[in-house]
């Protein structure tokens, strides 16, 4: 493995023998079957094939990882799961994405809110990588206020009837099913629809500035009719779906490092060898106050992440500390991308390094799965008491 | 055949796809320096046995060993071969062991192997990833006076026997080689698999089993640089000295022919 990590304060002593073999086992994996793909489908917006790599990444497991193994899942822990959204992500952020849409998102709530025929029927499926499936929230009209959703379902005899459309649906065009939540009388529910469904269509979103090697698109959503055996019953709340999202959350405070370590790692590299005014350019005090703050962050955002793990997998994690990690990583890695990008002078402009491609993704990052000033108002509610998410005009 | 019972020698070594900027070599002790941050792996070589091993389990059943000898083993790194299908691990480890040379290896190894008891095949990488001598599998042959076959781009066991494909320099030739014995493998026959959650999983329920000399019949004097019979007289970096000399000539045919005079003064054609 050509990669060896950033490790300034010592958290590979923390890490359990197994937690760094899951690590290196995805990263020996991506190195040599996905990264060499990258570049070129970020280029063209060509989306990899997860058809063809899917099953291949479920083979390593890392579809399900926190998922019990009796339902075809790893039975990892949260640092696990965290190690590998890290790898994931220092490749291309795309592939995050789609593993923490399919473990956090989709099998997540398949398996919290599901009956046994649902988890038996999905669950080893999906974590085999042979089915994919996505996960319809976010709207044209509603992204933060998911609780203004606009998709409705009508109970009609045995049958829900859904009509809406969902926008932004990471592997949208590819899922074979996609989990999609509509508002009923009886409260937010989540419907289980398969792909050619009669009225239920699928689209691709091209010309994307981010996540150019996944499939991003829309469902949308005409008179589409459920059984009530592809609901799941466990799922009624909006805080349902904030527990879904939360799983993912987690995922992206630690593939926001795998970003920005690939960029550090990236600029520490060529600032030693590019050579300025008769010196390698790490030589000069700016370049080099760059690279630690750099290091400071990465550093900081792991220490983190790796403390809200364990918090996970004791049960104590609070939803707040999650939007911290997942704010404070965010935003670290954005600034990692952006110092990378300009240390490396005009080739970094290229998509021959990396953080240029990480920019892209993580100014995505930046917006989905609760944007970044959505996550300091549940820490600005959490400290003060005082909810600032709406207000009356 | 089923059940074959097999032993796979693999070894810890520094990454070699760490940059070689990253080796210090201390012409003074005769020794090279890592930095810290140079993480250990499994031999390429060895691997690649191990994966010949776990193939015959795949196909006919059988049970393997993992026999690593050192210092300070990585438990994350080592238990790689349980998590792909190894069966036991058994690690030589002890500060005695460090420096030995291919003889002592073997020897000590050699001397595991016959504590282990059983075994129909053991396999060893072709050499190791880090001195390249590839005298140990060989060597294990020798002491415990059984056949070797070296260079094994395939491994397949039929009516008791294991039937191998040898590596050549013209293409490969078939052999047969009974029960027990020792067959090297080289990086033609494949990469391992890749280690899978479940298998990291179930892994971490197994500790390996730890043998000082002792264990094994020998002294700390027959082991690692006590044990030694070869000494190494001097390690050091040789001075590389490029120089860049551009042929020219009034037309590219030119140049070229006024390049091959060149080469061919310098005999290097």
């Amino acid at each position: 493995m050509a990669f060896k990590g950033v490790d300034y304060y010592g958290i590979e002593e923390l890490l359990s023998d197994e937690e760094k073999m899951f690590r290196n086992a995805a990263r020996g994996f991506l190195e040599k079957e996905v990264e060499p793909l990258v570049v070129n489908a970020f280029h063209k917006e060509e989306l990899l094939n997860m058809k063809e790599l899917a099953p291949k990444m479920g083979e390593v497991g890392m579809i399900g990882a926190t998922i019990p193994q009796e339902y075809g899942g790893g039975g990892a822990n949260y640092t696990q799961f965290g190690l590998l959204c890290q790898e994931l992500e220092r490749v291309d952020g795309a592939l995050r994405s789609f593993v923490a849409v399919q473990s956090g998102l989709v099998m997540y709530p398949i398996w919290q809110f599901g009956t046994e025929e649902q988890k038996r029927k999905w669950l080893p499926q999906m974590a085999s990588g042979k089915i994919i499936g996505c996960f319809g929230l976010t709207e044209p009209n509603r992204g933060s206020d998911v609780g203004g959703m606009e998709t409705v379902a009508k109970k009609n005899g045995n049958v829900w009837v859904l009509n809406g459309a969902k926008e932004w649906i990471s592997e949208a065009s590819t899922a074979d099913f996609a989990l999609v939540y509509a508002r009923t009388d009886e409260g937010v529910k989540a419907f289980l629809i398969p792909r050619g469904t009669e009225g239920f269509t699928q689209t691709f979103t091209d010309k994307k500035g981010a996540m150019r090697v996944g499939d991003v698109g829309t469902l949308a959503l005409n008179d589409v009719k459920v059984p009530e055996e592809d609901v799941l019953p466990g799922s009624t709340r909006v805080k349902h779906v904030f527990a879904c999202l939360n799983q993912a959350r987690f995922g992206i405070s630690w593939g926001a490092i795998g970003a920005a370590m690939s960029c550090y790692e990236t600029a520490l590299n060529y600032t030693k060898q590019r050579e300025q005014f008769g010196a390698p350019i790490a030589a000069y005090q700016l370049v080099q106050r760059d690279l630690v703050n750099m290091l400071i962050e990465i550093t900081k955002a792991q220490l983190l992440s790796y403390r809200l793990g364990r918090l996970l997998d004791a049960g104590k994690a609070k939803h707040q500390q999650i939007s911290l990690a997942k704010k404070n990583n965010v935003e670290m890695a954005r600034m990692c991308a952006r110092t990378a990008r300009s240390l490396l002078g005009a080739n970094g402009c290229s998509y021959d390094y990396p953080p240029i491609r990480h920019m892209g993704n993580i100014e995505a990052v930046y917006t989905y799965q609760g944007t970044d000033f959505i996550h300091t108002l549940i820490l600005g509610q959490d400290i003060t008491g005082i909810q600032a998410f709406t207000r009356k005009l | 055949m089923p059940d074959v019972k097999m032993v796979v020698c693999c070894k810890q070594v520094p990454d070699p796809e760490a940059p070689p900027t990253a080796f210090k070599i201390d012409p003074t002790v005769n020794k090279v320096t890592l930095p810290r941050d140079i993480k250990p792996v499994i031999g390429q070589y060895d691997e690649f046995a191990l994966e010949a091993a776990l193939r015959i389990k795949d196909k006919v059943g059988g049970k393997i060993t993992v026999l690593s000898l050192g210092n300070n083993i990585a438990r994350d790194v080592i238990k790689k071969t349980l998590a792909v299908g190894g069966d036991e691990l058994i690690l030589l480890e002890d500060e005695s062991f460090e420096e030995g040379d291919s003889w002592s290896t073997a020897y000590a190894l050699a001397m595991a192997i016959k504590k282990i008891g059983e075994y129909d095949l053991i396999f060893c990488g072709r050499q190791s990833s880090d001195w390249d001598a590839g005298q140990v599998g060989l060597g294990i042959a020798e002491i415990l006076s059984i056949p070797a076959l070296t260079l094994a781009r395939k491994v397949e066991i039929i009516d008791g026997k294991a039937k191998v494909e040898q590596v050549i320099s013209d293409g490969y030739q078939v052999t047969e080689i009974g029960f027990p014995s020792v067959i090297t493998v080289t990086s033609e026959l494949g990469n391992l698999r890749y280690a899978a959650l479940k298998g990291i999983m179930a892994a971490a329920k197994k500790q390996p089993v730890v043998w000082k000399p002792a264990d094994i019949g020998l002294e700390p004097s027959q082991v690692g640089i006590a044990g030694r019979r070869v000494k190494l007289a001097k390690l050091f970096q040789p001075a590389k000295d490029a120089k860049c000399e551009i042929v020219e000539g009034e037309s590219p045919a030119e140049a070229g022919a006024n390049l091959a005079v060149k080469l061919r003064e310098a005999k290097i054609i």
